[in-house]
């Protein structure tokens, strides 16, 4: 067996409330930073205005609108009304703990309760743990679990959940079916990696057929000569497979409200959709209708391994290229 | 900074800041519970970076603060959006039109803030007695009295009777019923007759002597609302697969889609425009008729209709009763009954149930046999006129001219 390379996380995008990666100085960042809290995190949950990692030895930590933390903790799930974590409770047990945020993980949490047998799973390295979905509770009606599972073979799209949902837009969905890509939902901002009017009129679409002779940017037509319908997509209602460039595979997948994350077999970072707070982490505030790679894993000669997306930014787990 | 940038006691600024709550304190959104802490606690932050003066800090904190109400108005259908994310909205919008005016500020700040204020109108719900519809009049005049950059079209407005010449065809109505007319009928014939069975008619003499009629010319409009941003229809209707809505300002709808010749049509279709420009609402009144129902006065949905010859409303039901004023030009409409909706074919989708497949004036008879022996009352709305169409009464309308309609959408 391969020995475990320690790798780091990174974030970027927005960080307005002082969450990682900004500590509390910038609004947004725009290009991939290591996390301030070191290397000790297995897991990162973002909610918009906070972010929670949770460490190898078991603490949570809060950054952003909240601030906290408290160990025992195996896995956290952040959203904007509840912290969801899943903690050793007396007894060798697990225990799922529904928090507000506002409490600092002071006090008692809202209720507390066994996991569900079907849906929680322990990963074979124990590294991910898949929150499982509770009806009734608010909180699991948007989930970034099911799909960013990165070491999970064959994974399968959790077929029990309609319309997945991630974050407050409810745009974008994925699935990750024996290593392909289907994506549905809201195209508003070209997250669906369809072209999309809005990033058109913007001038901003870097369509795929690149550029002209000239250096300007192929122009898609708005409306197609002779009653033809336009190429633009702004919902697509049912999933479609996506290719990625150069034929590369997703392992694992993740989305913010707007835009999409997507790792690769051979560790790249492929981002798209609305990049306002440089969630895309493309060092600007572009939006873009295609998946482009994130320039700056290759460029340090990291291997990406996990994504998992907030509603307005990007969390990467990487670990040093072995072929340096 | 430029020297001589911020004048003493600019004059816009003053009148702005005039609107505000009299105590700092009070620039705030009572939002209770409905609203996530992290909200409150960034609409807290924005109103202090506003105080502190850290206007760049402001900005950006207001950005944030839209974008999130933004996606929470994008989420689920309209009707469900609480109206809470709608003041939210309404309050970024607030923010970030006062940002953009403080001085030293841009030359485009004005048009800038005026665009991002009928925004906060047509997306947010009223908060602080109103206080956007107080800042448009403000910055508004200000455009007016300065130089307006982005207000005029930059040419010669031609008359109405110059504007987009189209080959519009009248239709040979020899063969059709026409609606009754009636001239002032009293509140009681107009209840027994018309009402309470539902049938169409004609009311003459009762809308023609409304300011509108004599006042609404191209120039009026492009003078009391050409700076303001409005939603508008792109597209023949709005059964196509190519039909959309775009946000554009009363200018620029005008010069794009009524004096121009052109490629697609573009209606500034159902919409409040009222609501968001008051003086416009002086020029009309609400009918008399409208007291027979059992709803308040303030529930009475007015939408104005405004566009080039040749906008077509697919044949349709609303399910409410309906009082359509023309204001300009002529429609041609056709009215069918609710009891022979079967014969109208309407689509299966939840969506479009209250709209019939059957093009009125071309229909696929083969597609929908049915529909040609559908019995049906047509007639042209000319200006002074108001058509009562009969709650769930099936309509279609053309415009003959270039056009103005109000409708009062009431129950």
């Amino acid at each position: 067996m391969a020995e475990e390379r320690l790798g780091s996380w990174f974030g970027f995008g927005f960080c307005g409330f002082g969450q990682e990666p900004g500590s509390g100085c910038r609004h947004q960042v725009l290009s991939p930073e290591p996390l301030q809290a070191g290397g000790d995190i297995r897991h990162v949950s973002a909610s918009w205005s906070y972010t929670t990692l949770v460490t190898r030895g078991g603490r949570v930590e809060l950054s952003g609108s909240t601030s906290g933390s408290a160990g025992g903790c195996r896995d956290a799930w952040a959203s904007e009304g509840l912290l969801v974590l899943l903690r050793d409770s007396p007894g060798s047990q697990t225990e799922l703990q529904a928090w507000a945020p506002s409490s600092a993980l002071c006090g008692e949490p809202l209720w507390a309760q066994d996991p569900e047998a079907d849906g929680a799973e322990l990963g074979a390295e124990a590294q991910m743990v898949m929150l499982p979905l509770l009806p009734g509770a608010r909180a699991y009606t948007w989930t970034a679990g099911p799909w960013d599972t990165g070491g999970r073979t064959g994974a399968k799209a959790a077929g029990g959940t309609a319309g997945p949902a991630h974050g407050p837009g409810g745009s974008g969905g994925l699935a990750l079916e024996t290593r392909d890509l289907y994506i549905w939902g809201w195209n508003e901002s070209g997250q669906l990696a369809l072209p999309t009017r809005s990033l058109a009129e913007d001038k901003r679409t870097v369509t795929g057929e690149g550029l002209n002779q000239d250096g300007s940017e192929v122009e898609r037509a708005a409306r197609a000569e002779g009653g033809a319908s336009a190429p633009f997509i702004a919902v697509q209602p049912f999933p479609a497979l996506l290719d990625l460039p150069l034929g590369s595979e997703a392992v694992g997948a993740s989305c913010g409200s707007r835009h999409t994350a997507v790792v690769t077999r051979t560790g790249e970072l492929y981002t798209w959709g609305w990049g306002k707070y440089g969630q895309l982490g493309h060092q600007d505030s572009t939006s873009l209708d295609r998946p482009c790679r994130v320039e700056y894993f290759v460029e340090k000669q990291l291997q990406v391994k996990t994504v998992t997306c907030g509603p307005w930014n990007t969390y990467v787990y990487a670990v040093e290229n072995r072929n340096g | 900074m430029a020297e001589g940038t911020e004048e003493p006691g600019d004059a816009l600024w003053e009148a702005l800041v005039a609107l505000l709550p009299s105590t700092k304190e009070d620039l705030k959104l009572d939002l209770g519970e409905k609203v996530d802490r992290g909200v409150a606690l960034l609409l807290r932050q924005v109103v202090g970076l506003f105080h502190g003066g850290r206007r760049a800090e402001c900005l950006q904190a207001s950005e944030a603060v839209l974008d999130y109400a933004w996606e929470r108005l994008n989420t689920g259908p309209w009707q469900d959006v609480d109206k809470a994310w709608r003041q939210v909205y309404a309050f970024g919008c607030l923010l970030k039109a006062l940002c953009l005016c403080q001085p030293p500020r841009e030359p485009t700040a004005v048009a800038a803030a005026l665009r991002v204020c009928d925004m906060g109108l047509l997306m947010g719900a009223a908060i602080l007695g109103d206080i956007l519809i107080r800042v448009v009049a403000v910055l508004q005049a200000h455009l007016v009295s300065g130089k307006r950059p982005d207000c005029s079209p930059g040419q010669e407005l031609p008359s109405l009777k110059k504007a987009k010449r189209d080959h519009v065809s009248a239709p040979d109505m020899r063969s059709e019923r026409a609606v009754p007319r009636l001239r002032c009928p009293s509140l009681q014939h107009f209840r027994k007759y018309f009402l309470l069975p539902g049938r169409p008619v004609v009311l003459e003499g009762v809308a023609d002597h409304w300011p509108c009629m004599k006042k609404w010319s191209l120039d009026y409009i492009q003078e009391v609302a050409g700076c303001r941003t409005v939603p508008v229809e792109v597209g023949s209707r709005y059964t196509d697969e190519d039909w959309s809505q775009h946000l554009m300002t009363v200018s620029e709808f005008i010069s794009k889609y009524i004096t121009k010749e052109a490629k697609d049509v573009g209606y500034l279709a159902q919409h409040q425009l009222f609501d968001q420009i008051p003086e416009l609402r002086r020029d009309i009144s609400i009918p008399d008729y409208c007291c027979l129902g059992s709803g308040e006065e303030d529930e009475i949905t007015i939408n104005a209709w405004f566009g080039p010859a040749g906008t077509v409303s697919p044949l349709h039901q609303d399910p409410q009763q309906n009082f359509l004023a023309q204001v300009v030009g002529r429609k041609y409409i056709r009215l069918y009954s609710p009891q022979d909706s079967e014969a109208l074919y309407p689509h299966e989708t939840h969506l479009l149930h209250n709209t019939s497949q059957v093009d009125v004036e071309n229909p696929n008879l083969e597609q929908f046999p049915r529909f040609a022996e559908a019995p049906f009352l047509s007639c042209i709305l000319a200006p002074g006129e108001i058509l009562f169409i009969p709650v769930k009464y099936w309509h279609y309308v053309r415009a003959l001219d270039l056009s103005f309609s109000v409708s009062f959408w009431w129950s």
